[in-house]
Order: structure tokens, then C-alpha cells, then sequence
């Protein structure tokens, strides 16, 4: 008898499983033809000679196209700018965001109206925002600058200038990102256990004891998922130098992802760019690898 | 029994469809990427007509310039394009055909005997053949010249003052230090930038740049294919761009576009720029620009300017040849490049630009056919857009005081050398 039970619960386990398989098959096929093979296939070409005026495989190169983008001082310069862009703007985005989060999580009026402004930035297209901006930002022409000048601050150069104007499409990126990440935050926030804080009012732990010791610690799981997420986004940003700035003034913002699309379609050569893009790609995935690392150990702690 | 029927029926109705498409002669609709500017708004106006005349339908799909050369790219490399008829930037003139994106148009100008000899030959060489082989007709050109505010090269006080500082009357300048020392004179004197620039990164900065280089008798290559962009001729050139950079151009001129320094002149906030002709008439449109009836046209000053345009080519993996072709021979026949010459396109055939109707429509156009068979396109060849993006970076790096001029030019001939090779053209 209990041989035979034993029996019927592998059979029905092994049933479910097959359910399972056919479940996530189509998934699995999907990404499989959309992501992997495009993948692989992007791989395979930045080991060859494929360009877009001879658009075939004639011969592989070995590491030739990742020597050729390590010993181009302008490949080093983009992966420069691309770093600094992402720690700054994850940077600024975690401290506002996690300030705003927390001013949002408190008995006050308006919520929901705080909440519908601060969706409409994430909602926007890219390509808008970076239009809009670039209108906003105009030297001379600009709303900005003329709301400056008429509080006697004087113009500011936001995108002609190879200093500022890396800080101006951080400032933008934030503007457009943050909502993203003050919602997250938000949300982890509103989750957090009350006792603690019950238990630390008795002790009598003032607010900065209470952030420090309560809240962040409790946050830091939300906080790593929130910048994992933002990471990648960041390194992906093309859209706003596409449109504001095209890499300039000189090569100041001249950020990997835009550094790979002038290599494929005005240089034509897309073997380069695919290697460009595989160096990129290992950047990301070490940064997530770091971050996954951080957060099992934080998991098992 | 019952199966023959059905077989029966089947075949009928295959038989059936398959005359009805017969019949109903497919209609063929062809597709082209065009610029979303005057010239092609007008191009559009005219659809209708050759619609109704020959039953084939043209679409057109508007786009900004910096997107269309990765949109056709795409079509070029697939089985099938999406657009039939190409619109070819002169950027591209040489690139497109030497990748064979274009079919060569020589078998269809001899059989219908469509008539080259009307075309500025300046025009046709930039535009028409590509070593030898004609693979587009002209469709406009967009040459560049001095745009000036005629008030303020009048205007009394500033005479006075220019006469005063540099013993010479206040006129047009005839070479290029000349027009940089009266950009920075109205840049002081008259409360407006001198020149409004367009020194953004990328194609910008080298368009306004070369009319500087040529005019300063400066040129990308040498007869053999080897880069002279860091000559002395070039960098005393250069030299004076920047300068007019920093002391004549508005300060966010080093993120401006065609856009942004035709914004400025039309709110009336430069003196003067160094644009496409086309700018002309939207400048002197009450309705767009404040300062209408006060801006004229004038050639480069020193002389040279750059020269643009583009044309019109067939897709090498259309299947509709000759349905493009007879579009192109319709758009391009002298009476309908004539209407479109009088409702404000820029002609590229001389028999349309001495055209009465089009001179009474456009006075200054006889100026622009002056400035047209003078100019000089940039170098065409298979990288074409490359080399423009080398230099834009360059130009941009030491405009922006990064790097000195000589060693961005440096750099520049360096990578310009490379490309040559990697061409064969430079042995």
C-alpha cells in the first residue's frame, strides 16, 4: 500500500512539473529566439569583420575589435563619462528619493496628489523629456535662464559648456528617474514592521538614531533592489545625449551607449560596436553579480 | 460524389480570386524617408497630381535628418525595403553606391533621353554621378551663404563707431577675418551676437566650419587622397572659427544646431549667420521671425561656401524600378520643378532658376545660383558620414578649449588617413 501511494504522489509530482514545462514553454521559446540568439549571434559578430558595406561574415578576427576599442583613448573617455553619469545620477536619485520617501510617509494632506505629479515624469518618453529640456535649457531663448536672469542670478550655460554639461543631463536624468525611485522606496517604507519603532520610542531613541539604526538597516533590501534597477537603467541612457547634446561639447558626454550607436550606424562597422556593447554588458553584469552578492548576504545574515 | 463537389467548388473560387486580382490591376504604392522641411512639404503638395495622372500612388514619411540615415541602412540591408524611392543627402552620395544601395540610373536617362544638360554642373557632380556613374538626380540644393541684418549694417551710430575703431567703412566683409572682426564689432556695439553659430557637436560644427576652411582656401583631402585638414591654411582657418566662437557667437553656441542659431537670428538676437539659403524666406516671414524685411543674402564671405543638396535614387531591392523612376522623371520634368521652384523650392537646374515667374517669385535666387555653382560639396566617399563625425568631434573638443587646435586637427588627419585607406582610395 504505502509502495503504491508513494507511487501515485511521484506520478502526480511528476505531472505537475510536466504542467509546469508546458507553462513556461512558450516563455522559454520566446526568449530564447528574441534575446538569446540575438545575443549569441551579437557575440559571434564582434569576434569577425561585419560591416554594414559588406554585410557578411568573411572572416574571424580574433580579439582584434576589442584590442582596437582598448587602445582608442575616446573609448576609455565614453566608459569614463558612462561611470560617472551612473554613480552620480543612482547616487543624488538614492538620497533625494529616500528623502522624499520619507517626508511622502507621514499623515499628510494631498497624498494622492503628491502622488499623480510625481508619476507624470515616469510616464513621459525619453525622447520628450530630453526635447522638452533641451527648449527649457536654451541659452538664450530658454525659460530657464530668463527665470534666472530675472532674479538677477545671470544666464547659465547648461549645455555649452564641456564642465557643466554633464552635471546638466544628470540633473535631467533625476528629474525624469527619481519618481521611479522615491515610489519603490515609498512602498518599502509603508511595509516596514511597526514594533521596532514602538520598542525604540519606549527606549527613547531620538529621530537620527531611529533613521540610522532602524529604518535604513530594515530599507536595505529595498534599497539594493531599487539601485540594481536604476544601475542598469542608467547605463543604458542614450535618449537624452542623442538628443541634447550628441556626445558634446568635445567628447564630455559622450556616454558608452551612444559611443556604440555612432560606431554601428556612422562608422558602419558593427563588429566594433558589437564588441563595444559585449564590454559593456560584462560591466553591467558585474555590477549586478556585486549587487546579488550583497543582497544574499544581507538574505542569510 | 460529395468530394468532387467541394473540389469543384474549390477551384472555382481559387479561379475566381485569382482573375479578380488580375482584373483590378494592383495599384503600386511607393514609400520615401524624406526631411521634414519646406522643400519636401512642397514635393508633397504635388503627390495627388501624379497619383491621378499615372495611377501610382507615393507616400511620404517625415522624419528629422540626424534619423534617416540609420532608418535607410536598415532598409538597405533586408530583403525587402520599405522605401522605394531614396532620398539621398549628399553626405551619403558617395556612401549609398558604393555599397551598391543604389541602382544606377544610366539604362533609364538613355532610354526615356531625360535631359542631364540643365543641371548646374556642380549640382550633378555632387549629386548625379558617383565616380563616373550617375545613380541620382538632383532634387534641391541647399548651399550655404552669409545671412546679415541689412538695418544694422546700416544703422548710422555703428557706422560711425566702425569707422572710428578700424578706419574703414562699415560694409560687407570679403574675407573670412574680416567677417570675424565684425561679428565681435556687433557683438560689442550693437547688443546683439555677432554671428549666431551653430558649433553644436556632430555634423553642425562642420557644416558652418567648412565654409570657413574653404573659404580660407583649405580642403578635407589633397588630389591623392591624403588628409590636409591640420595645413596651416586649415588651422588659421579654425583659428578663426573659434574665435568667432568666443567673441562673436552667443555663449550656448557650442550646443546650438540649425535650429537653435535660426531661433536666435529670427528673435532678432544676431547680426548675422552662416546657413542654408533656405533660411532666407522663413526669416523674412512676418509670421515666424521678428526681424522680416531686414535680412539679406550674400555669399560667403572669402568667397567659397559649402555646398549641399540632395537627389533623388531608386532603392536596389525595391521591386518597383521602374514605377520610381517614372515618379523621378515626373518631379525632376522642368514644368513641375518650375511650380515647385515658384511655390518657394530651391531649384537645382539653370533653365528653372532663370525662370521669370520663379526670379519674380524669389528675387534673390539669381544670388543663389551665384553661390551654388561656386560652392563645394564635402568630400564623397564611402565614409562619408564617418569622417564628418570625426571631425565634428574634433572641432567640438578644441572649440571648447579642450585641446589645442593643431592637435584635434592632428587627430583629425590622422583618422581621416585611415579612412581614406580603409577606402582605397589613399594607396
Amino acid at each position: 500500500m504505502i509502495k503504491k501511494d508513494d507511487y501515485s504522489f511521484n506520478s502526480l509530482q511528476k505531472n505537475e512539473k510536466l504542467t509546469g514545462m508546458l507553462f513556461i514553454g512558450p516563455t522559454i521559446l520566446g526568449l530564447v529566439a528574441i534575446i538569446l540568439i540575438p545575443l549569441l549571434y551579437s557575440l559571434v559578430i564582434s569576434f569577425s569583420d561585419y560591416n554594414f558595406i559588406h554585410p557578411v561574415i568573411s572572416s574571424f578576427v580574433g580579439f582584434q575589435n576589442f584590442l582596437k576599442a582598448f587602445s582608442d583613448q575616446y573609448f576609455w573617455n565614453s566608459l569614463w563619462v558612462t561611470i560617472e553619469f551612473v554613480v552620480v545620477v543612482v547616487g543624488l536619485e538614492l538620497l533625494l528619493g529616500f528623502m522624499i520617501a520619507m517626508l511622502l510617509n507621514r499623515d499628510i494632506k494631498l497624498k494622492g496628489l503628491y502622488y499623480a505629479i510625481l508619476t507624470i515624469p515616469m510616464v513621459m518618453s525619453p525622447i520628450a523629456v530630453s526635447l522638452i529640456w533641451k527648449m527649457l535649457l536654451h541659452q538664450e531663448l530658454g525659460i530657464v535662464n530668463y527665470v534666472l536672469s530675472s532674479f538677477g542670478i545671470g544666464s547659465v550655460n547648461w549645455l555649452g559648456s564641456t564642465h557643466g554639461t554633464l552635471l546638466t543631463l544628470i540633473l535631467v536624468d533625476i528629474w525624469h528617474q527619481i519618481s521611479f525611485m522615491i515610489l519603490v522606496l515609498l512602498a518599502g517604507l509603508v511595509s516596514l514592521p511597526l514594533e521596532p519603532y514602538q520598542a525604540a520610542k519606549i527606549d527613547g531613541a531620538n529621530a537620527l538614531q531611529i533613521l540610522f539604526k532602524i529604518t535604513i538597516p530594515l530599507m536595505k533590501p529595498v534599497i539594493a533592489t531599487v539601485v540594481l534597477i536604476r544601475t542598469i537603467m542608467a547605463f543604458r541612457t542614450y535618449d537624452l545625449v542623442y538628443i541634447m547634446t550628441k556626445g558634446g561639447p568635445g567628447v564630455s558626454t559622450d556616454v558608452l551607449s551612444y559611443f556604440i550607436y555612432k560606431k554601428t550606424f556612422m562608422s558602419l562597422d558593427l563588429a566594433q560596436a558589437s564588441a563595444i556593447s559585449w564590454v559593456l554588458l560584462l560591466l553591467v553584469l558585474l555590477v549586478v553579480f556585486g549587487l546579488f552578492r550583497y543582497l544574499e548576504s544581507e538574505e542569510t545574515a | 460524389m460529395k468530394r468532387i463537389t467541394s473540389l469543384v467548388i474549390c477551384l472555382m473560387l481559387t479561379t475566381c480570386i485569382a482573375l479578380s486580382g488580375v482584373l483590378a490591376a494592383p495599384k503600386v504604392t511607393l514609400k520615401a524617408l524624406m526631411e521634414d522641411i519646406p522643400e519636401n512639404r512642397i514635393v508633397e503638395k504635388l503627390l495627388p497630381e501624379f497619383e491621378s495622372k499615372t495611377g501610382i500612388q507615393v507616400k511620404f514619411e517625415f522624419v528629422q535628418y540626424g534619423d534617416m540615415h540609420a532608418k535607410l541602412i536598415t532598409q538597405f540591408l533586408s530583403q525587402n525595403t520599405e522605401y522605394d524611392i531614396v532620398q539621398v543627402d549628399n553626405y551619403w552620395a558617395g556612401e549609398f553606391p558604393a555599397a551598391g544601395w543604389l541602382e544606377p540610373l544610366t539604362k533609364y536617362v538613355k532610354r526615356d533621353k531625360f535631359d542631364l544638360s540643365p543641371y548646374i554642373p556642380s549640382m550633378l557632380k555632387m549629386i548625379g554621378y558617383y565616380q563616373g556613374k550617375l545613380y541620382m538626380i538632383p532634387q534641391y540644393n541647399y548651399a550655404m551663404g552669409m545671412i546679415y541684418r541689412t538695418d544694422l549694417l546700416q544703422d548710422p551710430n555703428l557706422q560711425k563707431k566702425f569707422k572710428e575703431t578700424y578706419k574703414k567703412p562699415l560694409e560687407l566683409p570679403n574675407t573670412v577675418a574680416e567677417y570675424v572682426r565684425l561679428c565681435e564689432f556687433m557683438s560689442k556695439n550693437a547688443g546683439v551676437s555677432g554671428s549666431a553659430m551653430q558649433a553644436g557637436r556632430g555634423d553642425p560644427i562642420v557644416m558652418e566650419w567648412t565654409n570657413y576652411l574653404y573659404s580660407c582656401g583649405g580642403d578635407y583631402y589633397d588630389s591623392k587622397w591624403r588628409a590636409i585638414v591640420n595645413s596651416p591654411k586649415a588651422i588659421a582657418a579654425t583659428k578663426l572659427y573659434i574665435d568667432n566662437v568666443k567673441k562673436g557667437a552667443p555663449t550656448g553656441a557650442l550646443s546650438y544646431n540649425l535650429d537653435d542659431a535660426y531661433r536666435v537670428m529670427s528673435q532678432g538676437k544676431a547680426f548675422s549667420m552662416i546657413s542654408y539659403h533656405w533660411m532666407l524666406p522663413q526669416l523674412n516671414d512676418e509670421a515666424n521671425s521678428k526681424v522680416a524685411g531686414k535680412v539679406a543674402l550674400a555669399p560667403m564671405p572669402g568667397g567659397k561656401g559649402l555646398n549641399g543638396g540632395w537627389g533623388w535614387g531608386i532603392a536596389h531591392n525595391t521591386q518597383n524600378k521602374e514605377e520610381v523612376w517614372r515618379f523621378i522623371s515626373w518631379i525632376e520634368s522642368k514644368e513641375v520643378v518650375t511650380r515647385r521652384a515658384v511655390m518657394g523650392g530651391a531649384p537645382t537646374r539653370k533653365d528653372v532658376f532663370s525662370d521669370p515667374a520663379v526670379i519674380a517669385k524669389s528675387p534673390w535666387y539669381p544670388m543663389v545660383q551665384k553661390i551654388v555653382e561656386n560652392a563645394k560639396p564635402v568630400p564623397e566617399f564611402t565614409y562619408s558620414t564617418e569622417m564628418i563625425e570625426v571631425l565634428g568631434r574634433e572641432l567640438s573638443l578644441a572649440a571648447s578649449g579642450d585641446k589645442s587646435v593643431e592637435a584635434s586637427l592632428n587627430q583629425a588627419a590622422k583618422e581621416l588617413n585611415e579612412l581614406a585607406k580603409k577606402a582605397k582610395l589613399q594607396k
